[in-house]
This record gives C-alpha cells, structure tokens and sequence, in this order.
C-alpha cells in the first residue's frame, strides 16, 4: 500500500517555494516544478551511482542499467501498458513524434498521400508531419476547431481517406485546455487502418493515459511536464508497428553486431536509444512516478480543475477580459486577453508582481491567427497551486487594469 | 513598472507616429519576432538616399510599439546616413554603450532607460531599431 500525499501540503515537497516563498507559479503547461524527491535522485546518481549502462560488469553500472530498466517498467505502468518494451527513451516529446515521422511513416509516405492533424496542435506536433508531406508530396489535412476552441470531430471522417497513412492529435491544447475525444478519434481512424500519434504532453503524469483503453499506437510525452527532469522524453510505440521503426540515431548502444559493411539493429525500444541516454533524466522520471503514484489521481485533476474554474469565473467578473476557449472538456489552462492591453504587457507586470505567467503564442501561430488574436496570456495550474495564487493573479490583473488606465 | 511603462512609452503606445499601412512603399521591413509574437512592418519610402516617408504598422506589446513609433518619428525625412547614427545612437544607449547625459540622445530616447532594469524587455526596444538599420545600411552600400 502505498502512502497517500495530501495536497494540503504538497508545496512543502517542492524546494523551489522555500526558495521563493512570494512566488505564484502558473506557467506549468511550460514545465512543473520539481519535486525533492526527483532533484535528490539526480544529485545521488552524479554523487554517489555515476556509471554508463550496459555491459559494464562491476555493481555501480550494474545499479545503473536496473534503475533506468525500472522506469521502463514503471513508465509502462503508468500508461497501461503490458510490455515495457514498448517504451523507447527520448529527449523529449518533440524527438519522440520526430522518430515516428522519420523512422516510421517518411517511408510509406508518396505524393498523393495525406497525414491528418488538428488545428490546436503545438509546433512540435504540427511542423514534423508539415516537413515530412513537403518533403514527399503529401497533403497535411486539418481539423478545425469551433468557436469554443473543440475539436469538430465530426468533420474529422470526412478528412480521413484510403491515402490517409497517419492521424496526429493532441490529447490537451497548450492553449485552449480543450480535452480531446482520444478514443473516438483511434476508433474512427483504425476502421480505415489508419494509425494514431497522440501528443500527451500536457496530459501525462496529470490525467489518466490508458494504451489499452484508448487503442492508440503511439504517445510522446515530456518528463519535465511531470514533475521530472528536462531532456527527457518517452515514446509508446504499440507491439504491432515496432519493428517497423527504424533507427532514428545511428550509433553505438542500438547494435547487435556491426561490421564495416553492415549493421545488424536491436529491436525497438533500444533501437532508439543509440549513444548515452540522458540516464539520471531517466532515472529521475522515474522518482517522478513514484512521486505521482503518491496522489490520489481523481484529487489531482478535482484541485487543478477547481482553480481553474474559480479563476476563470473571477476572470471573467473583472471585466474586459476575454477568455480563448470556452470547451466543455478543458483542463486546467487557461488563456486570456486583457482589451486593450498587449499579453507581454500583462505578463510583464504579473512578472514584477513575482506572478509566472506566459504570454505569446505558445508555439500555436496558425492557431492563434485561424482565432484572428496574434498572442494570448496563458496561466495553468499544478498540484502546489492554492486559492491565494488565484487571489493574488486576479489582485494584480485588477492593479495591472488601473495602472494602464 | 512606472520606470518601465514611462508616460512617453505610454502615449506612443496609444497614439503611434505614422500608425498606417501605406501602398507603394520602395521598401517594407518586416521586424518579427517569432518567441513572443511581436510582428511589425515599417514602411518607407527612400529616395536619393533620403528617407522621405516612413510609416509602421502591426501588433506587439507596449514597449516594441512605442520603440518603433520613435524609431518612425526619429527617422522621417532623414538621409541615410543621419538615420543610421541615429539607430546607432538608439542601440548604443540600450546597451549601456552610451551614457543617458550624452549629447548625442534625443530625449524620447531616455524614456526607454527602464529597459536597463528589466533585460527580458530588451528585444521588445530593439527589434525594429536592428532591421530598419540592417535594411538601410543595404541600402547606403548599394
């Protein structure tokens, strides 16, 4: 049985908030913060349990190999996967939609073919699958969004066709919030035998990922967005397309022999590990689940998405505030626009209020400007967030109002 | 903020210098930058190597749009040469290369001092300043 932390006290378990007591940190769809745990893991690997992986016959990299294999395992877990050999290391969710467009569908992609993506997706999940069909002659199709910042899925059928060779999706908009229909949108997509990329950066660690329950093929998804280390990144790939990558990086690590004419590979996921991985990354992501499993999951998503409620509805009372997105489903993002005031400006001034907010358009331009708005204020909220960094914002945006008036 | 928002960043901000979009212009130079989004584009018309028109047009916060609309008003009706000591003069300042009692400043120039204080402002004041000087330094070469 595991112990359950409270969220009462969950700020006490991140150094960064006794560092910086006067600090309201809503910038979490741009990273979390990082727990005790996971900095004391990567602080003993370097001190204490430094050693490459693999094939070094002596305790220290015999440590080092079980611990990176344990999160692996534990990764797999998370995500409802049986085999956590269908759990490829990465630096990140960017390389992990990244192998897939070059070491997967780039070959099976022709001039006449289609990939289709959403309207809300990030760059990451949107500027690989455009290169990729320049590159061959492929159209990239696109699912718009309504007003409200949904996915119209009901024109997502119309989209799909016998050319179509993937379907890329994000689970949580960056910017929207919107939550997305994933196991609609898989099942829709394999009755054409299409397979499915699901980008789950704003979702993993934070909402429920089931592979089995959702059907899906493959998910990229970021440690740092979970609690975990930056330059760390996991791809799913399912059991029937892995010996359908290929390598993305050539290099030591990925072998089973080499000669100088030819290579033999390992099959997936060390196909995809070639080189020194980021091991304390991994290990560290993997203190980051066993920090996670500590919640209680349905406490996560009630807290998060209650402030999230309360702050969009004191939003919305200070008046002149328009919110981006208005989705039925939404999590705990939220994007705004104060009239007249430019978001830098906004998040400038929460800024010298110690309040972290991102403004811009958080790497959603084609999204942004579909919405005729060039750039948004984003808060989001974690775990350690409280009902005083909510006053706090809305305080300041108040102050922020009279001080340009 | 007060040092940073100063009154003449302010009124620049709501009422820019030559905020329009011309036709025609013999030169359109586009000031983007693509992390935070500020998009403007300053139009000019130069010839005999004179700036004899010079408009700007577009979105970006507060600082970048007063910066650019200074950058319009300083530059109008300038030959090549003085807007390019001008833009250097402007960039110097912000980089702390020139003093704020230099004769050399025009008094808006200072309103921009605030920038000193908060870095991560630093692109929004100079963003303009760098392209419009790229493009008319081209220009001079030619």
């Amino acid at each position: 049985m595991v112990m359950t932390l409270s969220l009462k006290s969950i700020k006490s378990q991140f150094p960064i908030f006794m560092h910086r007591p006067e600090l309201v940190y809503l910038d979490n769809a741009a990273t979390s913060q990082k727990p005790q745990s996971v900095i004391q893991t990567i602080t003993d690997f370097y001190e204490k349990e430094n050693a490459n992986i693999h094939r070094g016959l002596y305790e220290l990299s015999g440590n080092a190999t079980r611990r990176y294999e344990e999160t692996r395992k534990k990764i797999a877990d998370l995500i409802g996967a049986t085999d956590p050999k269908t759990i490829a290391f990465t630096k990140g969710t960017t390389e992990s939609i990244n192998i897939i467009v070059h070491s997967f569908l780039k070959k099976n992609l022709h001039k006449g073919d289609n990939v289709v993506i959403t309207a809300m997706e990030h760059h990451a999940n949107l500027i690989p699958w455009q290169q990729v069909c320049k590159q061959t002659g492929a159209t990239l199709s696109v699912i718009p969004v309504n007003t409200n910042g949904e996915l119209m899925v009901e024109k997502f059928n119309e989209l799909l066709n016998r050319n179509t060779k993937m379907v890329a999706v994000t689970h949580i908009s960056n910017v929207l919030g919107a939550i997305n229909p994933i196991e609609e949108i898989v099942s829709i997509a394999h009755k054409k035998n299409i397979p499915v990329l699901i980008d789950a950066a704003q979702s993993a660690g934070h909402h429920s990922i089931d592979v089995k329950k959702w059907n899906v093929d493959f998910i990229a998804f970021s440690a740092h967005k979970m609690f975990g280390p930056m330059g760390t990144g996991v791809l799913y790939c399912k059991e029937k397309y892995a010996k359908q990558i290929d390598p993305f990086n050539f290099g030591g690590g990925s072998i089973k022999n080499v000669e100088f004419e030819q290579t033999e590979f390992l099959d997936y996921p060390y196909s995809q590990e070639a080189g020194t991985a980021n091991i304390p990354g991994v290990i560290g992501l993997g203190t980051a689940i066993d920090f996670i499993n500590q919640l209680d999951s349905n406490e996560v998503v009630r807290h998060t998405k209650n402030l999230t409620d309360i702050f969009k509805d004191k939003l919305k009372s200070i008046g002149k505030i328009q919110i981006i997105g208005d989705a039925k489903n939404f999590g705990s993002i939220v994007s705004f626009n104060v009239e007249n005031i430019h978001p830098h400006d906004v998040a400038g001034f929460l800024g010298n209020e110690n309040i972290a907010v991102r403004a811009g358009h958080h790497c959603t331009q084609p999204l942004l400007e579909s919405m005729g708005i060039s750039a948004t204020v984003r808060a989001s909220f974690s775990i350690y967030n409280t009902m005083n960094d909510v006053d706090k914002t809305i305080e300041a945006l108040i102050a922020l109002k009279k001080f340009w008036s | 903020m007060k040092k940073l928002y100063t009154q003449v960043i302010k009124t620049h901000n709501e009422k820019p210098f030559h905020f329009t979009r011309i036709e025609n212009a013999s030169y359109i130079v586009k000031a983007y930058n693509p992390i935070c989004g500020d998009r403007f584009e300053i139009f000019m018309d130069i010839d005999s190597k004179e700036i004899n028109e010079i408009y700007f047009h577009g979105f970006g916060c507060a600082i970048s749009k007063a910066s650019t609309s200074i950058l319009a008003q300083s530059l109008d009706g300038k030959t090549l040469e003085e807007a390019i000591s001008i833009c250097n003069n402007f960039l110097n300042f912000i980089d702390r290369k020139l003093e704020s009692d230099e004769f050399l400043l025009q008094e808006e120039f200072l309103a921009f001092s605030g920038v000193h204080d908060f870095p991560e402002r630093y692109d929004c004041a100079t963003l303009s300043w760098k392209e419009v000087k790229s493009c008319i330094e081209s220009i001079e070469s030619k």
